[in-house]
C-alpha cells in the first residue's frame, strides 16, 4: 500500500467516523435520566457507542475507498492479485474484537451489579429503607402495594426522591414487563413469581409507566404514571391516603376509586376523570337499564364481573377482572360512591 | 428394485391414465377427495371418541379444529402424490422405476405437481417464499398503516395483534428459512458435483409442507376470533389461556414449517457428506456449502425444540394441560426458555446461508480469492457451537435467575468475534480486487454495510444494562430488522440475481437490478434506522397506539416503508419480465470458477453429463490457469495439483 492510499483512506475514515459522532451527539438519543441506575445505563450506552462508531468507520471507510478505487474498468477482464489471506491480520482482528467485548463485558457486568444491590433493611424498621412497593400488572392496569404503609394501594407508582425502592413485581394473569424509560428499569411481571427491580429516583417529576411485553388487546393501552416527590410530601401522602381508605364508606368511595385508577379509563365528572377507554360512569343509569338491572347491583355486578354485560361500542375482556378481590368495605363505598354520582 | 437405465430416464413418463381413472393418478384431481376424506376420517375418530366417553358436546369447535389442523394437510399431500412411492413399497406393490422421470420441467404446470429434481424443487421453494414475502410485506404496510398516526384508525387491537404476529410468523418461517433452503436446493448439489440430493422424493415432500404452513398461518384470519395474535414468539401464558383458536393455526404452522425444515436439512448433510464429486474434500468445499452445512447441523438440532413449545401450547390451550399454568404448578418462564433454545440458534439459521451466499459474491465479483478461506469455515462452526449457549440474552428482564445474565452476556458478546471475522475477511478480499458491481455485488455489499450496523445495535442489546432499557421496544425492532432485512433479505437478493442466469437460462434486466437495489437500500434505512430513537426514547413495540409525541416520525417511517413495499414491484416485476422474455443467459456470465457455472445454463437434466474432478480450490481468482474442477473431456491437468498458494 502507498502512503498516499492510506492517508486517503484514513481521511475517509474520519469523515465517516466524525458523521456518526454527529449523529450521535446532535440528536438527544438517551431520554433525561431520573434515577441513579439509568445515570449508570447511560454510560454505558457511551461507553459502547464510542468503541462502536470506531469499528463503523473503520467498515465504512474500507468499503467506500474499495468502491471508489478498485472498480473494473468497464469489460476488463483482469483479476486481482491472489491473496488468499495473511495470518498477522487475521491474529489482529481476532483478538482487537475479543478485547473490546470483554472491556464492554466487564463494564456491563459491574453497572449491573451496581444497579441490582439493595441497601440492607434498617434496623430502626424504617420504611423509606428502602422503601418496597409490590406491584401487580393484570390485563390492562398496574396496582402498587406499599407494604410498610399498612398495605396502601394506589393505581399510580408514587416514590420518594433519593431513596432506594425495591419493587416487587408480578402478575395476576399472563406476562407483563414494568418499564420507566426515564428510570432505565424494566422487568417483567409474571405470574406466579415475584420479580425484583430496584431503582433509586433522583429527579422530581412525572413519568410514564409502561407495559412493554405484550399482553393481549389492551397492551397498548396498559399505562400509569410514576410520580416522583421529595420524601417529606412523600410520607403526608402516605398517611393522608391510608386514614382516607379507611374512613367511613361515604367519604372513602372516591380514594377507592383512584387508588384503583378507574380515572386511567372511565369518565366520571365527580372524581374528575376523563378517560373514554371503558364506557362513561356518568351515564350508568342508561347503561343499568339497557342491561335491565337495578342500578345499585348493576355496578356492583359490573365491577366483580365485567364481562357479564359489556356495554355496546366496548370490548369483551378490556377491562380487568380482578377488582373482584376487593375487601368488601371498599367495594361498598365504590359501588355508593358511583351510584351517587351518576348523573339523574 | 428395477435398475434405471439412462434411456428409460429420457423416456418421460408412463401415459397418462384416462376417464375416471385420473382421479386416482397423483395430481390436483386427486387432491380434493383425498383431502375431504381425511376430514371425514378426522372428524369421524374425533367425534366417536366423544360420544364413546361420553363428552358433551359430541361436536366441540376447537378440538375438530386442531384435529383437522393435522388430519386435512395429510389428505392433501396424499392427494398431490407425496406418499405414492413409499405406500406402494410399503404395501408390496411394484414401486414404479419411472421417478426420476419426474425431473426437469418441461412447461409451469410441472411446478405445480410432485418433482423430484433439486432444480425444480429449487425454482418452487424461491416463488413459494417470494409469494409469501409479499404477502407478509402487505401485513407490514398494512401495519404501518395503522401506525401512521396515534389512536385507532384501520383495525381493531386484535386485528392489528394479529397483523405483526403473522408477519413476523411469515417472513421467518415461509420466507428467510426456507428461501435460504430454495438457493441451497438449487445450488448445493450443482456446487458439490451430485446429480441431485441424496434423497429426492424427501425434498419433494418438505417443499410441499410449505405451502401448508404458509396457508395455515394466513388462514388463521378466518378463524372465528381472528388471527393468533400473541406475536411470532407465542409467550405462554398469553398464548395458552389468552388466545382465540387462531393461535393454534400458529402452532401447528410452526410445525409444518418445521418438519420441512428438518427434512430438508437431513436431506443437506446426508448429500454434502457422501455426494461431493471425486477430489471435493471438504476444504475445497465453496463457503455457500460450508455455510448450508452448519445451518443444517443447527436446524437439525435446534427444531424440535420450537416443535415441542409449540405442542406444549398447543396442549395447554385445547387439551387444558397445564406446562404454563402457573396456578396448576406449571412454570411460564419454561417456554421461554425452550422456545429461545430454538429461536436464537433460528437466528443464525436466517443468517449463514447468508453469509455463505455473500462469500460467493464478493469473491467472484472482486476478481480475488476469499481472504482467510480456513478461517472464514471456521467461524462458521465457531458460531454453531457459540450459538446454542446465548438463548437467554433474549430474556434478561424476563425474570429468570439472575446469575445466569452475565454467563449469557458474555458468550453472546464472544459471538462478535468470528462474526467480525467473517466481516473483516470480506473486506480484505474487496481490497485490491477488480471489482464489478453488478446487482448481486450491490446486494452483497449493501448486506456487509447494513449488517455491520445490525451487529453493531446487537452489541448494545448484548451489553445487560442497555439491554434492560431497550428490551422490548422499538429499538429491538430497529435491530432484528437491520440483521432479517438488511442481512438476510440482502443476501437472498443478491443469491437469487446471481443465479438467476443459472436457473432460468436467462438474463435479469441490470437497470432494473439497480434501482431495486437503490430504492430497497434506501427506503430500508429510512424506515428502520429512526426505529432506534423510538425505541429509547420509549415506544415499547407491538403496540398499536402510541403517545402523540412519536406521531411525526411514525408518520415519516410510515411513508418510507410505503417506498420500501414499492420497491418490491420493481423486483417481481423484473423477474416475471426477465424469466419470459429475457435475453438467453451464458453458461458462465460471471466467470466463476465454483461448479454450477461450468455447466449450461440452466444444467442438464442430472446436472453433469461427465462426473466432474475437482483439482483445486474453488475462489482461486488471479491465480494462472488455476482451475477448481476438470471434466473427462480435459484429462490432461486431471492430475495435477494447482497451486493454491
Amino acid at each position: 500500500m502507498r502512503r498516499g492510499s492510506v492517508a486517503q483512506l484514513v481521511a475517509i475514515g474520519i469523515v465517516c467516523g466524525g458523521g456518526a459522532a454527529l449523529v450521535a451527539i446532535l440528536i438527544p438519543w438517551l431520554p433525561d435520566p431520573a434515577s441513579r441506575q439509568a445515570g449508570r445505563i447511560d454510560f454505558v450506552f457511551w461507553f459502547v457507542t464510542v468503541i462502536c462508531i470506531a469499528i463503523f468507520a473503520l467498515v465504512a471507510a474500507v468499503i467506500i475507498y474499495s468502491v471508489l478505487k478498485f472498480r473494473a474498468q468497464p469489460g476488463e477482464d483482469m483479476d486481482g492479485p491472489p491473496i488468499h489471506g495473511n495470518t498477522g491480520l487475521e491474529i489482529v482482528w481476532t483478538a482487537v474484537p475479543a478485547a473490546l467485548v470483554t472491556a464492554i463485558s466487564i463494564v456491563s457486568a459491574i453497572v449491573l451489579a451496581k444497579n441490582d444491590h439493595i441497601p440492607k433493611a434498617s434496623a430502626a424498621g424504617d420504611p423509606l429503607h428502602p422503601l418496597v412497593v409490590e406491584v401487580t400488572a393484570q390485563q390492562f392496569a398496574w396496582s402498587f402495594k406499599y407494604t410498610g404503609f399498612g398495605d396502601l394501594t394506589s393505581a399510580t407508582l408514587k416514590l420518594p426522591l433519593n431513596k432506594p425502592v425495591k419493587l416487587r413485581i408480578t402478575s395476576l394473569d399472563v406476562n407483563h414487563s414494568f418499564w420507566v424509560p426515564e428510570f432505565g428499569q424494566k422487568q417483567d411481571a409474571v405470574p406466579g413469581s415475584w420479580n425484583n427491580l430496584v431503582i433509586t429516583p433522583d429527579k422530581n417529576g412525572t413519568y410514564p409507566v409502561i407495559c412493554t411485553e405484550l399482553c393481549g388487546l389492551g397492551h397498548a393501552l396498559m399505562r400509569s404514571r410514576a410520580e416522583v416527590m421529595p420524601a417529606q410530601k412523600f410520607l403526608s401522602w402516605a398517611k393522608g391516603q391510608q386514614k382516607k381508605l379507611g374512613g367511613p364508606a361515604g367519604s372513602s368511595g372516591k380514594a377507592v376509586f383512584t387508588a384503583n385508577g378507574c380515572d386511567s379509563c372511565h369518565t366520571f365528572t365527580p372524581a374528575g376523570a376523563n378517560k373514554k377507554i371503558g364506557p362513561d360512569l356518568d351515564n350508568l343509569r342508561q347503561e343499568a337499564q339497557r342491561a335491565g338491572q337495578p342500578l345499585e347491583q348493576f355496578i356492583r355486578t359490573s365491577i366483580v364481573d365485567p364481562n357479564a354485560y359489556v356495554e355496546p361500542g366496548f370490548t369483551k375482556g378490556l377491562m380487568p377482572t380482578s377488582f373482584s378481590s376487593l375487601p368488601k368495605a371498599q367495594l361498598d363505598a365504590l359501588v355508593s360512591y358511583l351510584a351517587g354520582g351518576a348523573k339523574k | 428394485m428395477t435398475a434405471v437405465t439412462h434411456d428409460e430416464v429420457h423416456a418421460g413418463p408412463a401415459p397418462p391414465p384416462t376417464g375416471w381413472r385420473r382421479l386416482l393418478a397423483p395430481g390436483w384431481l386427486r387432491v380434493p377427495w383425498m383431502t375431504a376424506l381425511f376430514f371425514g376420517i378426522g372428524a369421524g375418530i374425533t367425534v366417536l371418541v366423544r360420544w364413546l366417553e361420553g363428552w358433551d358436546p359430541i361436536w366441540k369447535g376447537s378440538v375438530i379444529t386442531t384435529v383437522e389442523l393435522t388430519a386435512v394437510p395429510f389428505g392433501f399431500l396424499a392427494g398431490i402424490g407425496g406418499f405414492d412411492y413409499w405406500m406402494r413399497y410399503a404395501a408390496g406393490s411394484p414401486t414404479r422405476p419411472e421417478d426420476h422421470s419426474g425431473h426437469g420441467a418441461r412447461s409451469w404446470r410441472d411446478y405445480f405437481r410432485i418433482n423430484t429434481d433439486h432444480k425444480v424443487i429449487g425454482i418452487q421453494y424461491l416463488v413459494t417464499t417470494i409469494f409469501f414475502f409479499v404477502a407478509a410485506g402487505l401485513l407490514a404496510m398494512l401495519m404501518r398503516a395503522e401506525l401512521a398516526r396515534p389512536g385507532m384508525q384501520f383495525v381493531d387491537n386484535q386485528t392489528f395483534n394479529g397483523l405483526f404476529s403473522v408477519h413476523a410468523a411469515l417472513m421467518i418461517f415461509l420466507f428467510v428459512i426456507p428461501a435460504f433452503a430454495g438457493i441451497g436446493n438449487y445450488v448445493i448439489p450443482l456446487m458439490i458435483g451430485a446429480p441431485d440430493m441424496a434423497f429426492p422424493r424427501l425434498n419433494a415432500l418438505s417443499f410441499w409442507l410449505l405451502p401448508i404452513a404458509g396457508f395455515m398461518m394466513l388462514g388463521s384470519f378466518l378463524a372465528p376470533g381472528g388471527a393468533f395474535a400473541s406475536g411470532w414468539t407465542g409467550y405462554a401464558p398469553l398464548a395458552s389461556t389468552h388466545q382465540p383458536i387462531g393461535s393454534v393455526f400458529f402452532n401447528m404452522g410452526v410445525q409444518w414449517a418445521g418438519a420441512s425444515s428438518i427434512m430438508t436439512a437431513l436431506n443437506f448433510l446426508v448429500t454434502i457428506i457422501t455426494m461431493r464429486a471425486p477430489g471435493m474434500s471438504f476444504w475445497r468445499m465453496p463457503l455457500l456449502v460450508w455455510a448450508n452445512f452448519t445451518t443444517s447441523l443447527l436446524v437439525v438440532i435446534a427444531t424440535p425444540f420450537i416443535a415441542g413449545s409449540q405442542f406444549f401450547v398447543m396442549f395447554d390451550h385445547v387439551m387444558h394441560t397445564h406446562f404454563f399454568d402457573y396456578q396448576a404448578g406449571g412454570y411460564p418462564l419454561g417456554y421461554q426458555h425452550i422456545f429461545w433454545f430454538y429461536s436464537h440458534p433460528a437466528v443464525y439459521i436466517m443468517m449463514l446461508p447468508g453469509f455463505g451466499i455473500a462469500s460467493e459474491v464478493i469473491s467472484v465479483m472482486s476478481r480475488k480469492p476469499i481472504f482467510g478461506y480456513r478461517l472464514m469455515a471456521l467461524s462458521l462452526l465457531a458460531i454453531l457451537v457459540l450459538g446454542f449457549s446465548v438463548w437467554a440474552h433474549h430474556m434478561f428482564v424476563a425474570g429468570m435467575a439472575p446469575w445466569l445474565r452475565v454467563p449469557m452476556m458474555v458468550t453472546s458478546m464472544v459471538i462478535a468475534v468470528p462474526t467480525g471475522i467473517k466481516v473483516f475477511s470480506w473486506l480484505a478480499t474487496l481490497w485490491d480486487g477488480r471489482i464489478h458491481f453488478d446487482t448481486p455485488m450491490l446486494f452483497a455489499l449493501g448486506f456487509v454495510s447494513m449488517f455491520v450496523i445490525g451487529g453493531l445495535s446487537g452489541i448494545y442489546l448484548a451489553a445487560v444494562p442497555i439491554d434492560i432499557h431497550t428490551s422490548d421496544t422499538y429499538f429491538v425492532v430497529a435491530h432484528i430488522h437491520y440483521v432479517l432485512f438488511g442481512g438476510s433479505l440482502f443476501t437472498i437478493f443478491a443469491g437469487i440475481y446471481f443465479w438467476f442466469p443459472k436457473m432460468t437460462g436467462r438474463m435479469y434486466d441490470e437497470r432494473l437490478g439497480k434501482l431495486h437495489f437503490w430504492l430497497t437500500f434506501i427506503g430500508f434505512n429510512l424506515t428502520f434506522f429512526p426505529m432506534h430513537w423510538l425505541g429509547i426514547q420509549g415506544m415499547p413495540r407491538r403496540v398499536a397506539d402510541y403517545v402523540p409525541r412519536f406521531a411525526d416520525l411514525n408518520m415519516f417511517i410510515s411513508l418510507a416503508s410505503f417506498g420500501l413495499g414499492a420497491s418490491t414491484l420493481v423486483f417481481v416485476y423484473n423477474m416475471v419480465k426477465s424469466w419470459r422474455f429475457g435475453p438467453a443467459a451464458a453458461a458462465n456470465p460471471w466467470r466463476s470458477l465454483t461448479l454450477e457455472w461450468q455447466v449450461s445454463s440452466p444444467p442438464p437434466i442430472f446436472n453433469f453429463d461427465e462426473i466432474p474432478q475437482v483439482v483445486g480450490n474453488p475462489y482461486e481468482y488471479g491465480v494462472p490457469d488455476a482451475r477448481h474442477a476438470v471434466f473427462n473431456g480435459d484429462r490432461q491437468v486431471e492430475l495435477e495439483e494447482v497451486p493454491t498458494r
